[in-house]
């Protein structure tokens, strides 16, 4: 085995264990830190979804913060949903 | 026959199966393209649709699908005979369910990651999602139902199991603590959880339950079973982080060094079958067919698989190749853990008789026991060992079950929430969700319910194998190959609840049952009714998709090969 293969075989158990052990922790802290921003951007910028929310100042003053996240946030509020998508 | 060649001949299916049958259908029939953009790619939200490597959804799926089930199902089935399980278990996991893991994993990624009531809606009809929601609602209860009574009878039989069970809970909560909270390194935190959790296993043998709260309260199936609902509704209503992610987190080490170890034990002892390889078409719990083609069901195949590759793996796959190996290859994995099961219960006892007085105890008896012989092959003291399939079978049981009850709190709130308010509230759909689960636990025989759990499995495959076909036929795709497989299934499934629901309410009807057993009798023999009304209509308005799409795409009449 050449010391490519190795590294290569050993990084993917290390991913495996990652897998089983981790991963699910890592998408539910991303789920729910995601919902909270989500929630703050509605708030905040919720005429950018058709929201009839009275264009505040704040919201221009939060609006490069918010600008690298946006399309991420209107895919996700945007998305047809449905009950079954919380089972995994 | 020895273990060793059960294995080898476990390892030779799942070559064939995944080297050339499901490489043939990957290539051939679905044209998985590595340049096709996949929903994680096209939709990347940083949370649920991401990009992941095929190596940590493997880990990722495994972990999702392989719960108590793949184990409990071989250790019962073999009432029947260990060669019948054998052949269900390779040709199942052969012909169906790699099908329905893989199947469902690339039909939710070509429908641009929806899941299974997104599916039905589009490829059955908007009906066929509403059903198949209620019909979710009452197969989670099973599965509350099925693993909750696995929890009760092992902390019952194996007075070890309540300490270790009670450390690894303090293990995750403090993990959980230390992870987010104190923002400790994670090598530290996983090491002194991982270490209190070992030693749980070994206080466990020096003070089971029993010595600690008394016979009467250790040997009592209402305290178990309040014990391991009150555990689910903490997972359920608390922070996700705070309690049933850093236990599971803790626990999965605990079951995978478990399983590992086993596994090399067996190689080391490399015992012969004991238990006959038949015995009987009938026995107490129903005959062959349909029975134990639901007895085993993880092993062979599971619905559960098609929910966890739909909402879960299938918006995260990066490549459509990669669909194979975490679906696919994942369900041959999951195939060799239940011919592990198979082989701890056909070959630790010497007797047929000592087999039937240990599975009277509940499967996680004989599994701990299983476990205790095979780790004690590598040098483990037999209660040591006992102690740690106890915790093991706990673990999986109930890392299954408070999922479970999570999703039934949501369920209520999404399916009641409009009637009234209250049943919006977290801690309200919890509650009903927990006392279903105890009541179906207290008062119904854990055979019949493991039966009912496992028909309401399969046919949750069956339907998801339907998605598949209806999906084929849309693309003009050949589709016998999950044609079949979905015909038999259902089928079988319907058999097999009709088969359990009657003879649960005959037994009320005749008046054979009182008191407790004859409330377990009525819920379970009604929900499973309830489960084939709504299969049949699930079926009839499938008929009517396939003939749309057969009208549609008359071409796939002739490639139907």
């Amino acid at each position: 085995m050449s010391e490519k293969e190795k590294s290569g075989f050993f990084q993917a158990i290390k991913e495996f264990i990652y897998g089983v052990a981790a991963h699910d922790s890592t998408r539910f802290a991303l789920k729910t830190r995601a919902s909270m921003e989500h929630l703050f951007i509605l708030i905040t910028m919720g005429d950018m979804l058709g929201v009839p929310i009275l264009p505040p100042y704040y919201s221009l003053r939060l609006l490069p913060y918010v600008v690298p996240q946006i399309t991420t946030w209107k895919r996700r509020m945007l998305r047809e949903k449905d009950l079954t998508d919380a089972l995994a | 026959m020895n273990s060793v060649f059960v294995l080898i001949l476990g390892f030779i299916v799942a070559f064939i199966g995944y080297r050339v049958y499901a490489k043939y259908i990957d290539s051939k029939v679905m044209k998985a393209d590595p340049k096709k953009a996949t929903p994680a790619v096209m939709y990347m939200d940083g949370v649920e649709f991401m990009p992941t490597s095929k190596n940590i959804l493997f880990g990722y799926q495994f972990k999702s699908i392989a719960g108590a089930a793949p184990i409990i199902g071989p250790i019962i089935a073999i009432q029947w005979g260990w060669l019948p399980a054998l052949i269900w278990i390779l040709a199942g996991a052969l012909f169906i369910g790699w099908v329905q893991d893989y199947s469902s994993a690339m039909i939710a990624m070509r429908g641009d990651g929806a899941s299974m009531g997104g599916l039905s809606h589009k490829l059955i009809s908007p009906k066929a999602r509403i059903i198949l929601l209620s019909f979710i609602y009452f197969y989670l209860l099973l599965i509350a139902g099925a693993f909750g009574n696995v929890v009760v009878s092992t902390a019952i039989s194996l007075k070890a199991s309540p300490m270790a069970w009670l450390l690894l809970t303090i293990a995750g909560v403090l993990a959980g603590q230390m992870i987010y909270r104190w923002k400790k390194d994670i090598i530290l935190t996983t090491v002194v959880t991982v270490l209190i959790a070992l030693g749980g296993i070994w206080l466990g043998t020096i003070a089971p339950s029993d010595s600690i709260i008394g016979q009467d309260l250790a040997n009592s199936r209402p305290l178990w079973a309040v014990v391991a609902f009150v555990f689910c509704y903490f997972a359920a209503v608390l922070p996700i982080w705070r309690f049933a992610l850093p236990i599971n987190y803790v626990a999965s080490y605990i079951v995978f060094l478990g399983l590992l170890f086993g596994i090399v034990g067996i190689f080391v002892l490399h015992p012969d079958f004991t238990l006959p390889a038949y015995t009987d078409f009938t026995i107490k719990i129903g005959p062959l067919w349909p029975i134990m083609f639901v007895t085993i069901a993880c092993g062979a195949i599971s619905g559960w698989h098609s929910i966890v590759s739909t909402s879960g793996t299938a918006r995260q796959l990066e490549n459509e190749l990669d669909a194979r190996p975490v679906g696919g290859g994942v369900m041959f994995v999951e195939m060799m853990l239940a011919l592990f099961a198979l082989i701890i219960a056909g070959t630790i006892y010497a007797a047929p008789a000592e087999y039937a007085a240990a599975i009277a105890m509940g499967p996680g008896a004989v599994f701990a026991a299983g476990v205790s012989k095979f780790l004690g092959a590598l040098g483990m003291p037999a209660d040591l060992g006992r102690s740690y399939g106890s915790v093991m079978m706990i673990v999986l049981a109930i890392t299954i079950m408070q999922l479970v009850i999570r999703f039934m709190r949501i369920s209520t709130s999404e399916l009641l929430g409009d009637i009234s308010p209250i049943f919006k509230n977290a801690h309200v759909g919890t509650i009903i969700a927990s006392i279903l689960g105890i009541t179906i636990v207290l008062t119904g025989w854990w055979q019949y319910l493991w039966v009912l759990f496992g028909g309401a499995n399969q046919l949750m495959a069956s339907l998801a194998l339907m998605l598949v076909v209806a999906y084929l036929m849309s693309q003009g795709k050949s589709y016998a190959w999950a044609f079949y497989p979905m015909i038999f299934m259902f089928i079988t499934t319907i058999a097999a609840l009709l088969y359990t629901s009657y003879s649960l309410l005959m037994k009320v009807a005749s008046g054979a049952v009182k008191g407790e057993a004859l409330i377990g009798n009525t819920l379970m023999g009604v929900v499973g009714f309830f489960l084939v009304i709504a299969a049949i209509i699930l079926g009839i308005e499938g008929i009517k998709a396939f003939n749309r799409y057969k009208k549609l795409r008359p071409q796939t009449k002739s490639s139907a090969a």
